[in-house]
């Protein structure tokens, strides 16, 4: 552009200064310059040549320079170089400092040939060459040498005005076409290395990324067309959620993008190739605001391993799983609609999530579950094994169907699970929309699952049993899972009823559990075996009402147990079970010190003829209770014959920590009292 | 005698109504505990994180069962709960107390420093808010925008858990603004916060 202008302007100077052989000043004034790229106002040009010297002193200045097409404005440009003639014939070469408020000083090197043109602009060891050819005056090729991308910062405000350039360099080639009549046109090859871009409200940013790409860029009034193709090398991307870590091999991009007027950017095609890790392909539409509107791309994972680490992170961090190993190959395909999901399936291969933190896990996932926000489509998926929360499951088949954003099970599914079967009825799904969390609702009959690997499972201790009961519904919204109905668990020869389920958080920070839960007719003789806590013949009832659980451990409840007065049999407790359930109490029993003690001890077992006990759990305190109250102490157990024994409580507040320590060590059997 | 009866009835309704929203929020007492959970969670601005766990009723009173001698009296010692009156409004559960102890290394390992350099703001609902990424370098804010959503996660089950263990769960929307206050007034000055209307501010 300047040396266009200026091999225009020097030449009337140099005609008028040179023509007499004597030392001449001139001093041209022009109001407006204009070339194809750029626009120069209040130019003055003064020369200065000393009679008989060899060179002569040129200044150019410029009250404003604008390249518009590309976005640049340079205001009190300035201009200062010793002018000699060329190597060549009728050549000049002018080469000194380029100066504008604002503007760190650059060095233009320019050479005017008779049928070239080239200007070199460097600061440092960035180099920008530009030549031209007077035989082809619509051509410019610029040479790039480690140029600052913060150079072209001008011409990325045109395509996207919120991003700013932070870091990197350019090399290249580029050729510009600049033909009246005809768009703006530039070609060539650039590699980048570094690139450091960053929006103003950070959304969207890049660091270190490297690239090497092939460009075509056209610019005419109201459309802007693009394509690029190349590969990038590393660095990483942050796109909203969105962060992609690149491998440092190539990972090969290749993108046409439209622009028409001032909307967003088109890209009707777009491919992505990150060999086995990631290839994808598809369209994306871009809004005004640079967010993406539209997309229809099609995913082929080969191996899930890297996609975690590499795409995946931002997203999974989200939600706490960060962590996710993934393992299996997959394809998918994905319809953005309006900023919307509209359509996704996939193909699953063997496909494995597995928690970092243990929390869940599921193996071996395949099929081609689909989800339409529109019309019905019928999948299915399966998977051959899975745990949450320890409890193992096994294989399941699910036919499913997706209509209007929900996602849901055809027919009745039941899936192995310790021992016995969970048979899903009914389950219906939505992913997250709207601003809405998922939500989801199903029917479940749990059959038979025996509660010796429950207990195994969850570290509890050894009880047997079988576990049955249907949830005719179970919620999940606003991060609470909610059951209706009762699950009824036949254990120890009687009857445990859960009802009013509820979970908060089930899967995330500290989840809750609370229930109401009803004991019936348990056997004592198998209940304290396998508690390891003396023992006792009998049948036990009870409940634990109002219980609620943070992070698995108790936090309130209203419990109450007390022997079944219609058991008919023999009702004896063990001098063992005598001293523990004192300890549990805090209470005296009836073996003290005294010599009626000793005589008691005597005895291997006791007759009884009731026990009870309560607990109420508040705010860390246990508030007791027995079967008959005096003032501060309680009656837990009434004895029956001879020995005739009792066990009596005296204090009701029990601190709970201190009392859970006793109940471990109980029925750990840490705790043998010595007797003596 | 429709009619008769109809007013009646919205009496007794208007009556119940009257009972059942007659529930007292000891407002100052939240206010009081959230001022204990907040300093701690945001600790000394000196730099020195002072770390004061909650007191837990009890938690301190285990008498070492005697393993010698088979001691009654001991026994009778492990129910001596904590002595304390029923207060008000309390914030001290073990589950509370584990998240707060998470929050507060959290505050200080990744938060406060994002704090500082502007780039998160607390909201006036009591959560935090990556108000401005551009302050951070592009790795810290994945990690940033990650830990933001654990504090949430965190601070939800804070504001819940609090409104359940004082027997109100119909409390958390006032215990989760008695907090939202609460964050914004021992916020260190230069930090950002969002006033009553949504737009940031810097104290």
């Amino acid at each position: 552009m300047l040396p266009a202008m200026l091999r225009r302007i020097l030449t009337l100077l140099l005609l008028a200064v040179l023509a007499p052989a004597q030392a001449g000043s001139l001093t041209a004034r022009i109001a407006q310059v204009t070339t194809p790229v750029a626009t120069l106002h209040g130019v003055t040009v003064e020369l200065q040549w000393p009679a008989g010297a060899a060179s002569g002193q040129l200044t150019l200045s410029a009250r404003q320079v604008t390249a518009t097409d590309l976005g640049y404005r340079f205001d009190n440009l300035s201009w200062r170089c010793p002018l000699q003639r060329g190597t060549g014939d009728g050549g000049w070469l002018c080469a000194g400092e380029l100066r504008s408020p604002g503007h760190p000083p650059m060095v233009l090197n320019v050479d005017l040939a008779t049928a070239t043109t080239d200007a070199t602009l460097s600061r440092g060891d960035a180099v920008l060459a530009l030549s031209r050819n007077a035989a082809s005056p619509d051509l410019t090729r610029l040479d790039l040498t480690r140029v600052p991308l913060a150079w072209s910062q001008a011409l990325l405000d045109k395509a996207w005005p919120a991003a700013s350039l932070n870091g990197g360099t350019l090399s290249g080639r580029l050729s510009i076409e600049t033909a009246t009549q005809r768009p703006l046109r530039v070609t060539g090859r650039l590699s980048v290395s570094g690139l450091a871009l960053d929006t103003q409200d950070g959304s969207t940013a890049a660091e270190g990324v490297g690239a090497q790409f092939d460009l075509d860029y056209r610019s005419s009034k109201g459309l802007a067309l693009l394509t690029l193709d190349g590969d990038l090398r590393g660095g990483e991307i942050l796109a909203g959620s969105a962060y992609v870590a690149l491998p440092p091999s190539p990972v090969a991009i290749s993108l046409a993008a439209r622009r028409q007027g001032s909307s967003g950017w088109k890209i009707p095609q777009f491919s992505w190739d990150d060999r086995d890790a990631l290839r994808v392909e598809g369209a994306l539409g871009f809004g005004v605001d640079a967010s993406l509107r539209e997309a229809d791309l099609r995913l082929d994972a080969h191996d899930l391993a890297p996609v975690r680490a590499r795409y995946l992170s931002g997203w999974l961090g989200l939600f706490g799983l960060g962590e996710l190993q993934l393992n299996g190959a997959m394809q998918a395909h994905l319809v953005l609609d309006d900023g919307a999901m509209a359509h996704a399936d996939a193909e699953l291969h063997d496909v494995s999530l597995i928690d970092a933190q243990q929390r869940f896990r599921l193996e071996g996932l395949s099929g081609k579950p689909s989800f339409s926000a529109s019309t019905a489509q019928s999948s299915s998926m399966s998977w051959r094994r899975g745990a949450l929360q320890g409890l193992e499951f096994g294989g399941a088949s699910l036919p499913l169907r997706s209509e209007a954003g929900n996602l849901g099970l055809v027919q009745a599914v039941s899936i192995p699970m310790l021992g016995g079967q969970l048979r899903f009825d009914g389950l219906n799904l939505r992913p997250p929309a709207d601003g809405r969390g998922m939500e989801f609702d199903l029917s479940v009959t749990v059959e038979q699952v025996d509660i010796g690997q429950v207990s195994a499972a969850l570290a509890w201790p050894a009880f047997r049993g079988q576990l049955d009961g249907r949830i005719p519904m179970v919620r999940y919204a606003n991060d609470r899972l909610d059951f209706e109905g009762t699950l009824t668990a036949q254990m120890f020869d009687g009857t445990v009823m859960v009802s009013d389920l509820a979970m908060e958080r089930p899967f995330g920070t500290a989840p809750t559990l609370s229930a109401d839960i009803v004991l019936d007719d348990l056997s004592l003789q198998s209940l304290t075996e396998v508690l390891g806590f003396g023992q006792i013949t009998g049948a036990l009832d009870g409940s634990i009402r109002q219980l609620r659980m943070v992070d698995w451990s108790p936090q309130s409840f209203d419990a109450e147990f007390h022997t079944d007065p219609a058991w008919n049999g023999r009702q004896r407790i063990s001098q063992r079970a005598v001293q523990d359930i004192s300890n549990v109490g805090g209470g005296q029993g009836g073996l003290g010190e005294s010599l009626q003690a000793q005589a008691l001890q005597l005895f291997e077992d006791f007759g009884y003829r009731k026990i009870g006990i309560s607990c109420r759990l508040a705010e860390e305190v246990c508030d007791m209770d027995g079967l008959s109250s005096a003032g501060n102490s309680f009656s837990i157990v009434q004895g029956s014959g001879l020995p005739h024994l009792s066990v009596v409580g005296f204090n009701r507040r029990v601190d709970w920590p201190t009392l859970v320590e006793r109940l471990v060590d109980i029925t750990k059997g840490d705790s043998v009292p010595v007797i003596e | 005698m429709i009619r008769w009866f109809g007013t009646s009835l919205a009496a007794t309704v208007l009556m119940t109504a009257c009972v059942t929203i007659n529930v007292y929020f000891p407002a100052a007492e939240a206010k009081e505990a959230a001022k204990d959970f907040v300093e701690n969670v945001i600790g000394d601005a000196a730099g020195g994180t002072q770390s004061t766990p909650l007191p837990s009723p009890g938690g301190s009173t285990s008498l070492r069962p005697s393993s010698r001698e088979f001691n009654w009296l001991a026994l009778v010692g492990i129910g001596t709960a904590y002595a304390q009156e029923r207060a008000d409004f309390s914030i001290q559960t073990p589950a509370i107390a584990a998240i707060q102890s998470r929050m507060e290394q959290r505050f200080q390992a990744q938060l406060r420093s994002g704090f500082d350099a502007g780039a998160l703001g607390l909201t006036n609902n009591g959560m935090v808010e990556v108000r401005d990424p551009s302050k951070l370098a592009l790795k810290d804010r994945v990690a940033i925008t990650q830990t933001v959503a654990d504090d949430n996660r965190d601070r939800k089950a804070v504001y819940r858990e609090i409104a359940v263990a004082n027997g109100h769960p119909e409390w958390e929307g006032q215990i989760r603004s008695t907090f939202a206050q609460q964050w914004i007034a021992s916020a260190r000055s230069g930090w950002w916060y969002q006033d009553a209307g949504g737009s940031w501010k810097q104290k």
